[in-house]
């Protein structure tokens, strides 16, 4: 009996209202409890189970099953997708290796790494502007390195995503200016590197960043410095570097300002500033549950328009 | 003035005149159905001319701006509707409620800044068009319902509307609604889908409860609500028609009012 208490329609439609307003306060919270979507949704699944124990006309009704079947299969992807899933960000400069490393990293609490695997490098990129820096078109050569050696090269961009060992590395909005130095410490062997301003052009006029050296070095706050920005916003224009820059170095109270190939003298060893480069930043993603998901909806769409098709065709729409 | 506005305003004067002529039909014994339909079939081609011609101007579909948006939907619903009432009878009564409803974004839209503006790249793949066709014939759909729901309620509120009293029986226009309704809850389904493959490509995540998903969530559900309630609790015409026209208010807020206050999402990062 109360089993089919549990499995009343009315207990659903009271589910699917509580779910419609838990979403909506979900999704307006700042900070909000996944149990705000998760309780409705455990009462309807609870309801649901309850329904298909006790109700024959509800277990006779294949296509309702299957509709309903495949709802439960939606909502246990979706929550293994949220245990399993991986997203990241990773900024790589032109000519740097993708080695595994990634940042703001969000991941399920059972998902198994294998970024290891992918290795690629990024070998620059093309953005087009319209008038106004709105952005158009990105494409990001790379050429990705599999076990055996082989090299393969891609380009991608805009809806396409690098996909690779079960991770999409997608290009994001973020890109910028990189500055190459080289820094040869007094005890040691020379090294080679990049720094990453902040991303260009949306923080135009915030091209500055505080590095440390290798090796516990003295901290640089660094600034890139152009006499004319290199996009034009009144007109059609795509990324470039600005053609005559300085570098700005500041370690403690003591300034520099530097061309391509100049250096500065530092306490513990000589730091040359190369050049110039750019950056562009990945979103890193990864779900497995992604393809089953899509035939899961697909199933309960289909599902439905069986059930509900059944009793349009016995009927006429114009006798309805 | 550009072709497309000549073409557009006149397509708006001839759906007017549609309009009016279904609302002047209530108070008829021999409404102008035909002459309604011939007028809705001139405006669509008007309109459809109108939007080619805007389409090859700016290069792009009409999904970008308010003013693209609300003139393509017009489209859209006006489109359905017609193929609906065309088909079926008792539909073109319809038209009193239904027509109002595009008034309101005919007024919306010419009150909008007609500028074109800026195609985002991740808006250059098939899903597109995919998510946003689906979307439209979900929308039409429930446009359709709500015309014969408005009707039903029309029966109950007024007296002495030939038009309305000579059409079937409550029962079988909301059971008309319902159908109506149901093709309108399967294509919102996919239209959910078809958004998150296209969410996936674009912004890296195929769900992030950003407003306009979230929304479209929680119109499929009160759709579902709908569906669900009208099987279990043997809804009376009347309160299945009233339930059909809250659905309504939330879809379209949904559709018009959450872009209208968020631009932020579906928009592609500049």
């Amino acid at each position: 009996m109360k089993l089919e208490r549990l499995a009343s329609l009315n207990l659903t439609l009271a589910g699917l209202l509580t779910l419609a307003v838990s979403v909506a306060v979900y999704a307006a919270s700042k900070a909000p409890s996944p149990a705000l979507v998760v309780a409705p949704l455990g009462l309807l699944l609870v309801n649901l189970l309850a329904a298909v124990a006790t109700n024959r006309v509800f277990r006779a009704n294949l296509p309702l099953m299957l509709f309903h079947c495949a709802l439960l299969a939606i909502v246990a992807l979706a929550a293994a997708g949220r245990l399993t899933h991986f997203k990241g960000q990773v900024e790589l400069a032109e000519g740097e290796v993708f080695e595994g490393d990634v940042g703001e990293v969000e991941a399920g609490p059972l998902h198994r790494s294998a970024l290891d695997r992918v290795r690629f490098v990024n070998d620059g990129f093309t953005i087009r502007y319209a008038a106004g820096l709105k952005r158009a078109e990105t494409r990001n050569a790379i050429r990705i390195f599999d076990a055996e050696g082989g090299v393969t090269p891609l380009v991608i961009g805009d809806n396409e995503p690098l996909r690779a060992h079960g991770y999409r590395f997608y290009t994001s909005p973020n890109k910028g200016f990189s500055l190459v130095f080289r820094w040869f410490p007094r005890d040691g062997s020379a090294v080679r590197g990049t720094v990453n301003l902040p991303a260009y052009p949306a923080n135009e006029h915030r091209q500055a960043l505080e590095w440390g050296l290798p090796a516990g070095g003295p901290r640089i706050w660094t600034q890139l410095q152009f006499d004319k920005p290199p996009l034009d916003p009144d007109a059609e224009t795509t990324f470039r570097k600005p053609g005559q820059h300085r570098v700005v170095l500041r370690v403690a109270d003591r300034r520099w300002e530097l061309a391509p190939g100049e250096q500065v003298v530092l306490d513990r060893g000589v730091l040359v500033y190369e050049g110039l480069t750019t950056w562009m930043g990945y979103t890193v993603f990864s779900d497995w549950t992604m393809p089953w998901l899509i035939a899961a909806c697909i199933l309960a769409v289909a599902s439905l328009g069986w059930h509900f098709g059944r009793g349009f065709v016995a009927t006429p729409w114009d006798a309805a | 003035m550009s072709a497309d506005f000549a073409f557009l305003y006149v397509a708006l004067a001839t759906y007017v005149a549609a309009g009016a002529i279904a609302l002047a039909g209530l108070a008829r014994e021999r409404p102008r159905e035909r002459a309604m339909l011939g007028l809705l079939a001139a405006a669509l081609v008007l309109h459809g001319v109108a939007l080619a011609l805007r389409w090859q101007r700016t290069g792009h579909g009409p999904f970008i701006t308010m003013h693209e948006i609300l003139s393509s939907n017009i489209w859209s619903l006006a489109l359905v509707f017609t193929l609906a009432a065309w088909r079926y009878r008792p539909v073109r009564a319809a038209a009193a409620v239904v027509m109002p409803i595009l008034f309101v974004m005919m007024a919306w839209m010419v009150s909008t800044d007609p500028a074109a503006g800026h195609l985002p790249a991740t808006y250059r793949t098939l899903w597109l068009y995919v998510h946003v066709s689906l979307g439209k014939v979900f929308l039409g759909s429930v446009v359709v319902a709500v015309g014969l729901a408005g009707v039903i309620l029309l029966r109950r509120a007024t007296t002495g509307l030939p038009w309305l009293a000579a059409l079937p029986a409550d029962a079988r226009l909301e059971n008309l609604a319902f159908r109506f309704m149901v093709v309108g809850f399967l294509f919102e389904s996919l239209m959910l889908v078809a958004g998150a493959v296209w969410a996936q490509d674009a912004w890296g995540r195929y769900w992030a409860w950003d407003p306009l998903e979230t929304w479209a969530f929680v119109t499929w559900l009160t759709l579902a609500g709908f569906l669900h309630a009208r099987a279990s609790l043997k809804l009376a015409p009347a309160a299945g028609a009233a339930m059909i026209m809250a659905v309504f208010v939330v879809a379209f807020l949904t559709f018009f009012g959450v872009p209208f206050v968020s631009m932020a999402p579906h928009k592609g990062a500049i």
